[in-house]
């Protein structure tokens, strides 16, 4: 987009949509275990991820952008969470978040799912246990960055 | 005082109970099956009107198998609105289950808080409770198989147990060996040759003007 | 019937109630709980609750792991208070060893501390949700900013905000670093402010007074007969806290008050945690003071206590003890205990049982939220629905501590 004489903004449509999209990321509210505290924090006058654009966590999944999967995957979660993904409006964003999310973490047994990506298609893993809101608040910079330049998203919000 | 380095007993017939050091933790009570609902009546009859916990410990070789502990505590209603509560009593009641007959007549209603309780056991060891009124799992999907916390279930379960650990390893869809690729690592890369004087790597677009 | 089969609502056409899920997934039910209300209009007749969603196989993977590394599993299951189930289980390992009368005062001092700062930090984020779930958004700003100053402590002590694994068998994971005490003297200060400002934003608001009194009456035979204990115990009238029935860590030599009210509500449980906050920071002044004296924060025992990383290159001894600690851990005589500290949301106990190996063989916790939240089967019925959400926030359950 560039600045014409005369005032006017000049660029693609896909641009300004993208642009909006990635300003305004809405999560929902997945929160599981520890990392959905730090999920939380994040949010806190200290690390404060409503000037990034997530002003609200959306509790309905139709309402939503991102989920992020903050915590540990049981074997009683597991579909639900699918269910829930399934019921996101197009297009929607993945984060897991942590160890437990991302692989399974301190956790390699019979009740915890290794990873939420068997079950959901993750868009960015953030390593922790738990991760500083810092590491989120970078996840939800990458995942800007994936809808600025690319991939889902846009004027026909492509999933 | 007893020394780190006594030899284990993991493994044996020996019951860690009653090996236990003299540590005053609670009144320990052991009784068979067939005598714990009259007993904790008793002890409730007694003031122990609070049944804190029921849980359960698997000890493989020992006989009996199981020890359910329950765990109780002296507090009534009428210590409402008196003051702070002084030391109460503390009982810890162990029955003894066998591995042939891995069942226990329900407490749910003498103290409802045992229905979870119960019903936890009843889903990780195997353990049938008479009389409750509806044991069914509670921390496993319904239609789950096996008692996870039993010691003969594989830590990793059934389906996982062969395969090697770590098991994020078997999903990574860059093949071994491959160059990084993608925006950070060229970022990276261009950082790193900035970082030790060298040329950087050609940009591979140009990004569209904002 | 199948979790994945449940029709989210479901009609009974001779009685007109309807059955509502609410959750897993749910703003208010603080973690993934499922409450199954049965309705006939907006009152509650029958509440069912289903847990499970959150189990992690924690107790499993505690008989896998030598004595120290369990610590840090079971640090995840309250998340809230990670540092309180530490505390517990560390207490119980001790008790088996035969050397809780030789740990320092120092490391009891700091364990202390740490503690009672878990626990207002707990409460702030009790503090905060709640009031979210009532609409009070504000608050939770001002009570996370009191923790994020609690958490920034526990990181420069143990090296991470929420598991630090910090509290070690036999002492402290090292020294308070240098600086903690200047950071802490801070907080000293302004929490008195703090506190101020969040009183005055709920405790009078005369709508939060409406949602929480006379909602969620939580008799004291009720609260025995669900094992209840904590500050819903408390606020029901019986005034039992571990911390003066059974002290442990030298809690018998502070001087502090156990809050207690009759009401039962959920407005006497929101008291009841609130006076606990400025409590559990007496107690921190208290502790503070006996800081000031350097001395060990671990007990002298090489075979249970790491040695100086500074000896291990001068001292074979100090060498062999380290690899022998670090590669195949220490030995725990057998024997069985259960060992009971005051967590945020009431009476966390684990009863641990050691064959003599270098693994616990058996760890057992008693959940206080399992317990505390069973009784919403007793007090929903005949509530309004928007009550249930109001009771579950002041029972404060943590579902990593129900479903383990």
């Amino acid at each position: 987009m560039e600045m014409m004489p005369g005032q006017f903004l000049l660029g693609k449509l896909d641009d300004a949509a993208r642009w909006a999209q990635s300003s305004s990321v809405w999560p929902l509210t997945m929160g599981l275990a520890c990392c959905a505290i730090e999920m939380m924090s994040a949010t806190d006058p200290q690390y404060d991820l409503a000037r990034l654009g997530s002003e609200v966590f959306r509790s309905s999944p139709r309402q939503a952008d991102l989920m992020i999967v903050s915590g540990r995957v049981a074997q009683k979660m597991a579909p639900i969470i699918k269910r829930l993904y399934d019921q996101m409006a197009d297009p929607k964003w993945v984060i897991s978040m942590g160890a437990c999310a991302s692989s399974g973490g301190v956790f390699d047994n019979y009740a915890i799912v290794q990873g939420v990506d068997t079950v959901i298609p993750v868009d960015v893993y953030v390593p922790g246990c738990p991760p500083t809101p810092d590491g989120l608040i970078y996840a939800i910079n990458l995942i800007q960055q994936q809808i600025r330049e690319g991939g889902r998203g846009g004027i026909f919000a492509r999933a | 005082m007893p020394s780190p380095q006594t030899p284990s007993i993991a493994g044996t017939a020996l019951d860690p109970t009653s090996l236990r050091p003299p540590i005053a933790d609670a009144e320990i009570i052991r009784v068979l099956p067939a005598e714990l609902r009259a007993r904790l009546i008793s002890l409730r009859d007694e003031g122990l009107a609070m049944l804190l916990d029921v849980g359960a410990v698997d000890y493989l070789e020992r006989d009996p198998r199981y020890d359910v502990a329950y765990h109780m505590l002296a507090l009534s209603p009428a210590m409402a609105g008196k003051g702070p509560v002084a030391t109460p009593r503390r009982v810890r009641v162990l029955v003894g289950v066998p591995a042939d007959a891995t069942t226990l007549p329900s407490v749910a209603d003498l103290w409802p808080n045992a229905d979870w309780a119960e019903r936890e056991i009843f889903d990780l060891f195997g353990i049938t409770f008479e009389g409750h009124p509806d044991l069914k799992r509670i921390q496993m999907p319904y239609d789950w198989e096996g008692h996870p916390l039993r010691k003969d279930y594989p830590l990793r379960g059934p389906a996982r147990e062969a395969t090697p650990r770590p098991a994020f390893a078997l999903k990574s869809n860059v093949p071994a060996g491959a160059p990084p690729a993608g925006k950070v690592a060229e970022a990276l890369q261009r950082q790193i040759a900035r970082a030790r004087g060298q040329a950087e790597p050609v940009a591979p677009k140009d990004g569209d003007a904002k | 019937m199948s979790l994945t089969e449940i029709d989210v609502i479901e009609r009974n056409n001779e009685e007109s109630t309807m059955t509502l899920s609410m959750g897993p997934q749910h703003p208010s039910t603080h973690g993934v709980l499922q409450v199954m209300v049965k309705l006939s209009g907006e009152t509650i007749e029958k509440a069912d609750m289903e847990i499970g969603y959150l189990h992690t196989g924690i107790e499993k993977s505690a008989e896998n792991l030598f004595w120290t590394q369990a610590a840090t599993v079971i640090e995840r299951m309250d998340y809230l208070s990670p540092l309180s189930n530490a505390l517990c289980y560390v207490l119980a390992v001790e008790q088996l060893l035969g050397v809780t009368d030789r740990i320092p005062p120092r490391a009891q001092a700091v364990r202390v501390l740490l503690c009672e700062l878990t626990r207002i930090a707990s409460h702030c984020v009790w503090l905060g949700t709640h009031g979210i779930d009532l609409g009070a958004i504000g608050a939770f700003f001002y009570a996370f900013d009191v923790r994020e100053n609690i958490l920034d402590l526990v990181e420069a002590s143990g090296g991470a905000r929420m598991h630090p694994n910090y509290i070690r068998i036999g002492g402290l994971n090292g020294d308070i670093p240098r600086g903690f005490l200047d950071r802490l003297d801070e907080l000293i200060e302004k929490f008195p402010g703090r506190m101020v400002e969040l009183r005055t934003l709920l405790q009078n608001n005369p709508i939060l007074r409406d949602r929480m009194i006379d909602v969620g009456i939580l008799s004291p035979q009720d609260a025995i007969a669900y094992s209840v204990t904590g500050p819903s115990l408390r606020a029901s009238g019986i005034a039992y806290d571990v911390r003066k029935a059974f002290p442990y860590s030298g809690y018998d030599s502070y001087k502090f008050e156990v809050p207690t009210r009759t009401e039962g509500d959920a407005y006497a449980r929101f008291l009841v945690r609130l006076d606990e906050m400025d409590q559990a920071m007496a107690i921190v002044r208290q502790a503070r003071g006996r800081l000031d004296t350097p001395g060990p924060v671990m007990v002298d025992d090489p075979k249970i206590a790491p040695p100086a990383k500074e000896t291990i290159a001068l001292s074979m001894e100090a060498l062999i003890h380290h690899f022998k600690i670090v590669s195949e851990g220490f030995r725990v005589p057998p024997g069985d205990v259960y060992q009971a500290v005051e967590g945020p949301r009431g009476e966390l106990g684990y009863y641990v049982v050691s064959t003599g190996d270098n693994r616990p063989w058996r760890v057992r916790t008693r959940p206080p939220s399992m317990y505390n939240l069973q009784v919403l089967k007793a007090i929903a019925p005949g509530n309004l629905i928007a009550d249930v959400v109001v009771t579950i926030g002041s029972l404060d359950p943590v579902f990593g501590e129900v479903d383990r």
